[in-house]
């Protein structure tokens, strides 16, 4: 693991010591590098995990994300070029080593054995993406969101540091390689119920649930592009991965603690797809999105089939390549016309004609069009779920027709249509920002045919 | 002050505390601590004004208060035990008495009142050595009488301490105010697990005290007692900004930087000793004092004019030096890997 930890630390000298024109390239190349490092880790045994030493392994849950990790960085660079070129070079490079700051601590995330570890390092990972929000956001509503990002997620977690150390004194040592062999059933009783709680509150709150999930929008709209990216592709997939992690440690408990979890999923998902139907501010329609696609993710990971694992899992992967691929897009209206509202920005496929073709490829991906993955995570996720219950298809149809509604309203506002006189002299779409989509697109398309390395685990 | 009287007061003030730590006889305790309040009373009204003579009389008073009654218990420990030597108490109304005299040195609540008031009305450096040196007296006398307090009275004084330090500091915009707050909750924190092990109280001190004295340097290097002149620090020296944060975020006990480490291992204490609500509450209310630090730091560091901006701003005559602050700084904030050598402690 170290051949991905040490190079990702040391892209930090690599920013403060470059030359001015040469600190985008150094760092998105060597990133890249990282990047394609990485992707051997997906080559993993069938049911065992890749163990690298006593502190970090990598098993065909985390194999993914930390791929998507490593992937999203240089993307990330690609993307913050334009918004940055205009500060001093002390700032740019300051960005660059929050983004590389924030990175380390995810990739230690995604591979610690102790879970002790996990959670500093998932408490590590607020603070360089607090900074980001606060410092590089664009309006004055940044702080209030940064605020709201630190307190949500810090009160969540603080009861699962008392949570983790209590179960570390029952059993003895919190290695997770350990525990998955020694696992006993919880006694029942309420002192375990507020186990349970305590646990689960904290991811409850990253993934977010629907009714702890009024930080999201906030920070996801406040956030530069580069934050916004980072968070809705991994930092909501740090709750799942969370979750999927400590649920092994917490039956019989969760069959009937989940339920009230999963009433506000089953709900909230497609409250928050209506709310989209109503969204004028372009970033806060894909943050509800996000939102309700994540809800997707608890339902399954709290009904604890195989099939439902497998679900999240490509839920995951396809969601944070989609959403993240929707956030540089709006990023593109929004560097040209410095506004976030999606009526200013409509009609754009005449003007930019191939910006459009992503445009329809990353809403066809929202909507989960066959054979994408996100369909297939999205599928598996209904069908374990109808095993589970057979009314939510109900609930569950109606969030994907609405899914569809808001994908496409927010698709044709955009590209379709005349458009206004007052976006005739927009630039048109830089090589960059085209090549950042197809990086975007292109491991989404390619996962559609071979999806077995996303499906997890329980494969 | 002449050079010559200022190094033998501040002599007498180290001098005092040393007593207190090394004695073995209740009396020479007592008579360290009045050596200690008796010296560093002129080194608080360093500035001649009627602000520091208030402090300053604020502080005496509160001290002597202290002493006092710290003087009933041990001759009410001698009455009972018949010798000055100081291991455990033995009688629970001296032990009561003498954690009540040391709280009040402290600032534990309910004795915390003088805390912000003295801390305000002394110029920094004074401020200092009052929030860090003056600690460490108090702090050892209960580090060595900790197996016979009363766990009640300690506990309850403990969270109540966290509270009023989190809660007192949400509107304040002076900077030794905010100072004083904190560090009534930090000895909220310290004194929690004392009863449980010892030793991280002391590990909590350590850590405290270089966190204060990286904050105070920082405050001392800018000049700056309100949190608007703080604000300013990026026009003067830019890197101090990110200090700021680096050390604040520290001090509100944020991973991966080393303020993390009392806090998780108290926390970590507590719970292998089965009292799990009292560690969860503590950490809750440690997040008011985040809050108000997080303020600080969008004040100073996060929120930043693209150009330098029209305003009235204090006037810097030279820098001051401020010898061991890198250290100091790196100290404050990346020592988090190192906590697997706290077993060297035992």
């Amino acid at each position: 693991m170290l051949k991905i930890i040490i190079p990702t630390i040391m892209l930090m000298p690599l920013t403060w010591l470059s030359k001015k024109n040469m600190i985008w390239i150094n760092t998105t190349t060597y990133s890249l590098l990282i990047s394609l490092i990485s992707l051997s880790l997906l080559n993993q045994p069938s049911n065992n995990s890749l163990n690298f030493s006593l502190m970090f392994f990598s098993d065909p849950l985390s194999a993914p994300l930390l791929v998507l990790t490593t992937w999203l960085l240089p993307l990330m660079l690609m993307a913050s070029q334009h918004h940055l070129s205009k500060e001093p070079l002390i700032r740019k490079k300051l960005y660059i080593t929050m983004l590389t700051m924030l990175q380390t601590f995810l990739i230690m995330t995604f591979t610690a054995t102790e879970l002790i570890s996990f959670y500093i390092l998932f408490e590590a990972t607020l603070v360089p993406t607090l900074i980001i929000i606060t410092r590089w956001g664009n309006q004055t509503e940044r702080l209030n969101a940064g605020l709201y990002f630190l307190f949500y997620t810090l009160m969540g977690s603080l009861p699962l540091l008392v949570a983790l150390i209590s179960i570390q004194n029952l059993t003895g040592s919190l290695n997770f390689l350990l525990i998955q062999y020694w696992n006993q059933a919880l006694p029942d009783s309420w002192s375990n119920i507020f186990l349970w709680l305590a646990c689960m509150m904290a991811f409850m709150v990253k993934m977010p649930l629907y009714g702890l999930h009024l930080w999201l929008p906030k920070a996801h709209v406040e956030a530069p592009i580069a934050g916004s990216m980072v968070m809705a592709a991994i930092l909501l997939k740090l709750g799942g991965y969370g979750m999927l992690r400590i649920t092994t440690m917490l039956n019989p408990q969760t069959s009937f603690m989940a339920y009230p979890f999963l009433m506000l999923s089953l709900w909230g998902m497609i409250m928050t797809s209506s709310i989209c139907l109503r969204q004028t501010d372009l970033k806060s329609l894909i943050a509800y999105s996000s939102v309700s696609h994540m809800a997707l993710v608890i339902v399954a990971v709290l009904i604890q089939t195989p099939w439902s694992y497998m679900g999240a899992t490509a839920l995951m992967i396809a969601h944070g390549l989609t959403s993240s691929m929707l956030f540089c897009l709006a990023n593109s209206n929004y560097e040209r016309t410095h506004s976030r509202t999606m009526i200013l920005a409509r009609g754009l496929q005449t003007l930019l004609p191939l910006m459009a073709a992503w445009w329809l490829l990353a809403s066809l991906t929202n909507l989960a069009l066959p054979p994408s993955i996100n369909l297939i995570g999205e599928l598996f996720v209904v069908m374990s779920s109808f095993s589970w219950s057979n009314i939510t298809i109900i609930l569950m149809g109606a969030n994907i027709t609405i899914t569809a509604l808001y994908s496409l309203y927010m698709l044709i506002t955009t590209q379709r249509g005349k458009y206004t006189h007052h976006i005739n002299s927009i630039k048109p779409s830089f090589t960059r920002e085209n090549a950042l989509m197809a990086l975007h697109m292109t491991p989404l398309l390619l996962l559609s045919l071979n999806p077995k390395i996303i499906l997890g685990f329980t494969y | 002050m002449n050079p010559l009287i200022f190094t033998t007061i501040l002599m007498t003030v180290l001098l005092g505390t040393m007593i207190v730590m090394m004695s073995s006889h209740w009396l020479m305790i007592w008579i360290g601590f009045e050596m200690n309040l008796l010296a560093i009373i002129p080194i608080l009204m360093k500035k001649y004004n009627p602000r520091t003579m208030e402090a300053s009389t604020k502080y005496f008073l509160t001290q002597a208060t202290a002493s006092m009654l710290l003087m009933m218990a041990i001759i009410i420990n001698l009455m009972h035990s018949g010798q000055w030597t100081i291991t455990k108490v033995f009688n629970p109304t001296a032990s009561i008495i003498m954690t009540s005299a040391l709280a009040m040195k402290l600032g534990l609540t309910p004795f915390h009142f003088w805390v912000p008031e003295v801390t305000q009305g002394i110029s920094l450096t004074s401020g200092l050595i009052l929030l860090t040196w003056q600690k460490l007296a108090p702090m050892s006398i209960l580090y060595q009488i900790s197996p016979s307090i009363n766990l009640n009275i300690l506990l309850t004084m403990a969270v109540l301490s966290i509270l009023v330090g989190g809660w007192g500091g949400l509107n304040q915009t002076q900077l030794r105010k905010i100072m004083a707050y904190s560090s009534i909750a930090h000895m909220g924190w310290m004194t929690a697990v004392l009863a449980y092990n010892p030793t991280l109280t002391m590990l909590n001190m350590l850590i405290y005290i270089m966190m204060t004295l990286t904050m105070f340097m920082l405050f001392i290097h800018s000049s700056s007692t309100t949190t608007l002149s703080l604000s300013h620090t990026w026009n003067k020296t830019p890197l101090t900004t990110t200090l700021i944060l680096i050390t604040l975020l520290s001090m509100g006990g944020l991973p991966p930087l080393s303020g993390f480490m009392p806090k998780w291992m108290i926390i970590q204490e507590l719970t292998k000793n089965s009292s799990i609500i009292l560690p969860t509450l503590m950490a809750i209310m440690a997040l008011l004092n985040l809050y108000f630090y997080m303020r600080l730091t969008y004040s100073t560091s996060l929120t930043m004019f693209p150009s330098t901006n029209n305003m009235k701003m204090k006037w810097q005559f030279e820098t001051k030096r401020i010898t061991l602050l890198p250290p100091l700084i790196v100290m404050s904030s990346l020592l988090l890997p190192l906590t697997p050598m706290l077993s060297i402690l035992d």
